[in-house]
Parts: C-alpha cells; sequence; structure tokens
C-alpha cells in the first residue's frame, strides 16, 4: 500500500514518523500521555484528544491526562469506550449527542460540547489492550476515512509506547516497594539488642531470625540499672510490615514504660490496654514479660498468650513447660492484674522462651520439630555458655529442616543461671566487636581484663590474645562484604580457660581442616592464613569449628598451667 | 479444604483447616450471620492458625457487645492446646471433643 493509496499524503507520514521517534525518547507515563494527545490533536487537526488507560484487573478505564481534569475511572463496558474496548475496533461518530451509546456525563463535567469523535482501541505488541484514544471535534468538519487511517496508524505506535511506559512503572514501583521492606526491616532488626545484657551469676542470650524480609517477633533484655532486667519476647500475628510495626511498638512501649520507673504489672497493663485501642480488632500479640531478679533468683512473669515457656531443671534434668499466664496483649482490656508467677531459678536451671517458630519448626515431609526436638538439645547442651546452646539449637533446626524452607519467624531468648563454682565455667564474658581491624584495640582490653580478673599467666594471655587476632583477622579479611559484627566469649575455670568466637554471616570456612603450613616452604607459595592457623594449634590445646545457618563458631580451649 | 456451614440448633460448623488463606472464607461468613454467633462446632476442624484465632476473637468481640461470650465445643486435643499455649482459652468457653 503506497502513501497515495491510504490516503496518507508524505507530509503526513513523516509527521507520524516525528511523533514515533519522540515516543521513543524515555518518558515518564505522563509524559507519553502528553506526547499523545498533542500529535493526535496535530495531525488530526481536533479540538482535543484523550488517552484513556485500560485497567485490566479492575475492568475500568483510567484517565490520566484531560486538559485541566483529575483522574477519572469509569466502568469499561459503557458508552462508546465500552464498545470500542469489547469490539476492539475504531469508531467514528459524527454526531456525538444524536447517538445512543455517547454518554454526556463528561461534557457535563467539563463544560465542553463534544460534537464528533473518533474512537480507537491501543493495542500492544502482544495483542492485549493497553487503552483507548479518543479524537474530538476535528476543527473543520467531522472525520474521515483519511483521518482514521491516520488515526490508526498513530495509535498503533501510541500503543507500544505506553505498553513499554506501563511495563516500565510497574518493574520501578516493585523496585521501590522491595527498598521500602528493606528498610522496614532494617529499623526492625535495629531494635534487637545488640548483645545480651551482663547480669551476675546468669548468661543470657537472644536471636531473631525472620521468614519474610520482616517478621512480626521480636525480643528485648531491658536492664533497670539495679540489677534486675526486663525480658520481652512478642510475637504479632502475621508476617511483614504491619506485624512488624506492632513487635516495634510493643518493645518501644516497654523501653518507655522501664524509664518511667513502671513496675512489671503496670507495664504488661498498659501495654496491653494500649494495643487494644491499637489494634484492628482480629489482631493481636502474643506476649512474654518477665523480671529477672539476680538476687532473688526468681523469675516474675506475665505471659499473654506465649508459650509453651521452658524450664529446664539442672538438679535432676527434667524439662517443666508452663502454660501462658493470660489471653494474648491486644486481645481485650486488662483492668487489673493477677500477681505474676513466681519461678525460681536454682543453679543450672536453664529458662527457654522459644517462638512457635522453633516448635513448629518443619521437615519437607510436614513434621514439626516439636516439644522434643527442643528438650533433647537442651538436654545435651544446657550446661554449655548460651551462644553455644544457642547455636546448638539452630543447627539442630536446620538439620531438622533439611533445606526445607523457613514457614515462621524463629525467635529464641535463653537464661541460664550458673552455677555454684563446681562446675565449668568459673566465669564467662561475651562481647560483640564490629567486623574491622579498628575493633583489635578493644578486643585486646577485654581479654587484658578477663584474664587480669582470673589471674591467667602471661603465656597464658599471649595464647589468647593471638588466637582471637589470627581468627579474627581472618574473619575480617575473608568476609569483608558483611555486617554482622563479630561474638567474642571467653570463660575460665580452675582447670581450663575456653575462648569462642562467632561470626553470624559467613561462608564454612572450617579451620580444624585447612592444612598445616609448611613453615619450610618459601613464602610465595605460603596460603594466607595458613601459618596463624598453624601456631593457633601449637599455643592452645584444642580448637573445635561449627558452622550452622551462616553461623561460623570457632571454639577453642587451653588447659591451665600447661604454659 | 475448610468448610463454615450451619448446623443443628443455630450451631455454627468449621470443618478442614483454617489457615490464613482461608480466613477470609470464614469472616464473610461471620459477618453474613444476622446475629452474632455464639456457638463453635470444632468436631471436624484439623487445624487453625493464629490468623483463624483472629477470627474467633472478632467473633468474641462482638458477642461481648451483645453481653455473650463464645462457646466452642467438640474442640480436638491438638487444637485444645493452640488455645491452652495462646491463652484464648481463657477468654472462650472451650470444650474437648468427647473420646
Amino acid at each position: 500500500m503506497t502513501a497515495g493509496d491510504s490516503g496518507l499524503t508524505l507530509e503526513k507520514l513523516q509527521r507520524v514518523l516525528a511523533v514515533t521517534r519522540k515516543l521513543a525518547a524515555p518518558f515518564d507515563l505522563d509524559g507519553i500521555l502528553t506526547e499523545v494527545v498533542a500529535a493526535a490533536k496535530d495531525l488530526l487537526n481536533a479540538e482535543g484528544a484523550t488517552v484513556w488507560q485500560f485497567h485490566e484487573e479492575s475492568a475500568e478505564l483510567v484517565l490520566r491526562v484531560a486538559s485541566g481534569l483529575r483522574a477519572i475511572h469509569i466502568s469499561s463496558d459503557r458508552g462508546i469506550v465500552g464498545e470500542c474496548v469489547r469490539t476492539r475496533a475504531l469508531i467514528n461518530v459524527n454526531d456525538c449527542h444524536g447517538d445512543p451509546r455517547f454518554n454526556p456525563d463528561m461534557d457535563r463535567i467539563s463544560g465542553y460540547h463534544t460534537r464528533c469523535m473518533l474512537t480507537l482501541p491501543l493495542v500492544g505488541y502482544d495483542q492485549r489492550l493497553v487503552g483507548v484514544l479518543q479524537v474530538v471535534n476535528r476543527r473543520d468538519g467531522v472525520f474521515d476515512q483519511a483521518d482514521e487511517v491516520l488515526a490508526e496508524t498513530l495509535a498503533a505506535q501510541c500503543a507500544v509506547a505506553l505498553q513499554r511506559m506501563q511495563m516500565t512503572e510497574r518493574l520501578l514501583g516493585a523496585e521501590k516497594l522491595r527498598q521500602e521492606i528493606a528498610v522496614a526491616r532494617e529499623v526492625q532488626m535495629g531494635t534487637l539488642p545488640k548483645a545480651a545484657p551482663l547480669v551476675a551469676g546468669y548468661d543470657l542470650a537472644g536471636f531473631f531470625r525472620p521468614t519474610d524480609d520482616t517478621g512480626g517477633d521480636t525480643y528485648d533484655f531491658v536492664p533497670t540499672g539495679d540489677g534486675r532486667v526486663f525480658l520481652l519476647m512478642g510475637d504479632a500475628t502475621g508476617h511483614g510490615i504491619g506485624p512488624a510495626l506492632s513487635a516495634i511498638q510493643v518493645r518501644a512501649m516497654l523501653r518507655l514504660a522501664q524509664r518511667l520507673g513502671a513496675g512489671l504489672d503496670d507495664i504488661f497493663r498498659h501495654i496491653n490496654n494500649q494495643l487494644v485501642t491499637d489494634l484492628p480488632e482480629d489482631r493481636f500479640v502474643t506476649a512474654f514479660l518477665g523480671e529477672l531478679d539476680p538476687v532473688d533468683h526468681c523469675l516474675r512473669y506475665h505471659s499473654g498468650g506465649q508459650g509453651p515457656l521452658l524450664h529446664f531443671r539442672a538438679v535432676d534434668g527434667s524439662c517443666q513447660f508452663h502454660p501462658p499466664t493470660t489471653f494474648p496483649m491486644g486481645a481485650l482490656p486488662l483492668s487489673s492484674m493477677k500477681v505474676p508467677v513466681q519461678l525460681p531459678l536454682a543453679p543450672g536451671d536453664v529458662f527457654a522462651l522459644l517462638s512457635d517458630g522453633v516448635y513448629e519448626f518443619h521437615d519437607a515431609q510436614g513434621r514439626q520439630f516439636g516439644e522434643q526436638g527442643v528438650v533433647d538439645v537442651l538436654r545435651s547442651h544446657h550446661d554449655r555458655p548460651m551462644p553455644e546452646l544457642l547455636a546448638r539449637l539452630l543447627a539442630a533446626l536446620d538439620a531438622f529442616g533439611a533445606g526445607a524452607p523457613q514457614l515462621d519467624d524463629v525467635t529464641v531468648v535463653l537464661i541460664r543461671r550458673l552455677s555454684n563454682g563446681n562446675e565449668t565455667p568459673g566465669w564467662s564474658v561475651r562481647r560483640s566487636f564490629a567486623r574491622s581491624f579498628d575493633s583489635l584495640a578493644a578486643i585486646f582490653t577485654f581479654i587484658g581484663e578477663a584474664l587480669a580478673a582470673d589471674a591467667a599467666s602471661a603465656l597464658e594471655r599471649h595464647a589468647f590474645e593471638f588466637t582471637v587476632e589470627e581468627l579474627f583477622t581472618n574473619m575480617v579479611k575473608y568476609n569483608a562484604s558483611s555486617d554482622a559484627h563479630i561474638e567474642l566469649e571467653l570463660e575460665g575455670s580452675a582447670t581450663e580457660l575456653i575462648g569462642r568466637i562467632c561470626d553470624l554471616d559467613s561462608e564454612p570456612f572450617d579451620v580444624t581442616a585447612a592444612p598445616d603450613a609448611d613453615v619450610g616452604q618459601a613464602a610465595e607459595f605460603r596460603r594466607p592464613g595458613g601459618l596463624g592457623l598453624h601456631l593457633i594449634r601449637r599455643l592452645v590445646d584444642c580448637i573445635e569449628y561449627d558452622y550452622s545457618g551462616r553461623r561460623s563458631l570457632i571454639t577453642f580451649r587451653k588447659k591451665r598451667g600447661t604454659g | 479444604m475448610f468448610e463454615i456451614d450451619y448446623g443443628d440448633q443455630g450451631l455454627i460448623v468449621f470443618s478442614g483447616r483454617l489457615d490464613a488463606a482461608q480466613c477470609g472464607k470464614a469472616q464473610a461468613f461471620l459477618d453474613a450471620a444476622a446475629a452474632a454467633p455464639r456457638e463453635f462446632d470444632f468436631g471436624r476442624l484439623e487445624y487453625i492458625s493464629s490468623a483463624g484465632l483472629g477470627v474467633l476473637l472478632k467473633a468474641h468481640k462482638r458477642l461481648m457487645d451483645a453481653g455473650g461470650r463464645l462457646r466452642l465445643i467438640n474442640v480436638s486435643n491438638h487444637i485444645h492446646d493452640i488455645f491452652r499455649y495462646s491463652g484464648f482459652d481463657q477468654l472462650f468457653d472451650v470444650e474437648r471433643r468427647p473420646d
């Protein structure tokens, strides 16, 4: 078909091509729509033009550009545009107000008088309807057959440009949402304790691993300043940003209440009553709120729907599961509180607060880790420092799941009353350090103070400083991109010194399996780190490696008095 | 699969698995009930998630406005455990399934 046969003059064809070139430029959606409207008016000598975007999900046509009008939504099954959507064919109406399909409402809204109108479907490259183009009021009469051909040529170009832009905007929207969720997660993870507080005679550990980018669980340790510490673990129903906000709110209210000097009962009641006001009717937060007193060795608590609560008794190795004390927070107002449960903790006892994501952890066959799974880990490792028990529990969960996806947030808070000196560890200290060589000074101070308090020998101190520096700098060098802190824990007793260094976010590298350095080999053939590991093996008596999740745990031991 | 329907004497019968994906169906059914339902038969309910507990909480609040209290009957042992471990047994009347 030549330009002459179709009624398209060469000059008009060139103008369509000019529009096509413009539409290929990187516009935003509004820019494209404005360009299409301007081109249609210009090419067809029309007073006005409108681009309706078709929303397939809602079966609506949405108008984003019409001079001076805001976005308008109309059903896609009515009027002339509706027919165009249905038939996907051009409709040329010479006398709109004489046509029963014409909806005069738009004229009433805009104060405009529509005489004649061309309506064309905008069909994308994949034959999907993208929108509808309407051109109104040819300045010198009505639209003829040549106008129809020209309009269809223009519409074909516009449809592809519009579709490309809609897809781009959807991608940008998804990316924006992803970034916002990432920020929400950062805020939520930022509210978790960086390290467990030091409580005289107790060993604490906490952990949270959300299933989505953000989860509804939280935990906190809040020291009161007089030796006691408040313990919180909460689980807001659901996952994602909404429950994460509720979890953060509970934690913030606890922190503020503690600053204002409120007691356990009042804190629980007021947080509950505030949540009743704030949460939607079908939402609630299961929450444990306890107060550990290291002087009378009593854990006092209220538990709103958070259970089971596990008490391991060191004296006979038994495990007792306690139910919650009341309904979940936010379910109904509380006008008064019952007396809190008072749980005495004997030497060696462990109190474990585990979210249902632990008990209900599934393997690929849908079996649950269950209470027995938890009890087995606790019975085997209850006498270990709590960060290690935590690591063992997570390793057991991952081994049980065997790669099955985690379906629920996993949150763990562990409390152990240390034994009375007749059992290692005699003492235990723990701190986390930023992943940077700049932390070394603080690490040496930490080691020095801990070992000085135990009257360790200079040789013992040197062995520990060397070993920790070697392992720490390896973690910094070979895993520099991670933001996770590195945890260091030291334990001592009359017979043994123990160090543990834990990288929470690393690839596996088994230091115990690394080959011994050939100290006779020329420097250029030596593996990095090899010599350091070689020396560590000679400075300490035993080195162990454990990897679970992305957590590398290296434990080293040195017998006392061996130099 | 989850089903909710009227049983005998105004009972509302739950069956199958009430998980997060099915809560909309349960909620829509309860919302459509003319009077606030007060007795649910859980005899054939196999599973309930925390989202399902939210549906029950909402039904309970609606009843409380009318001075009532939600009653659940024929509750299986493991669902009863969920109520006990979530503290919801302290909100509603929960009766176990007779053996």
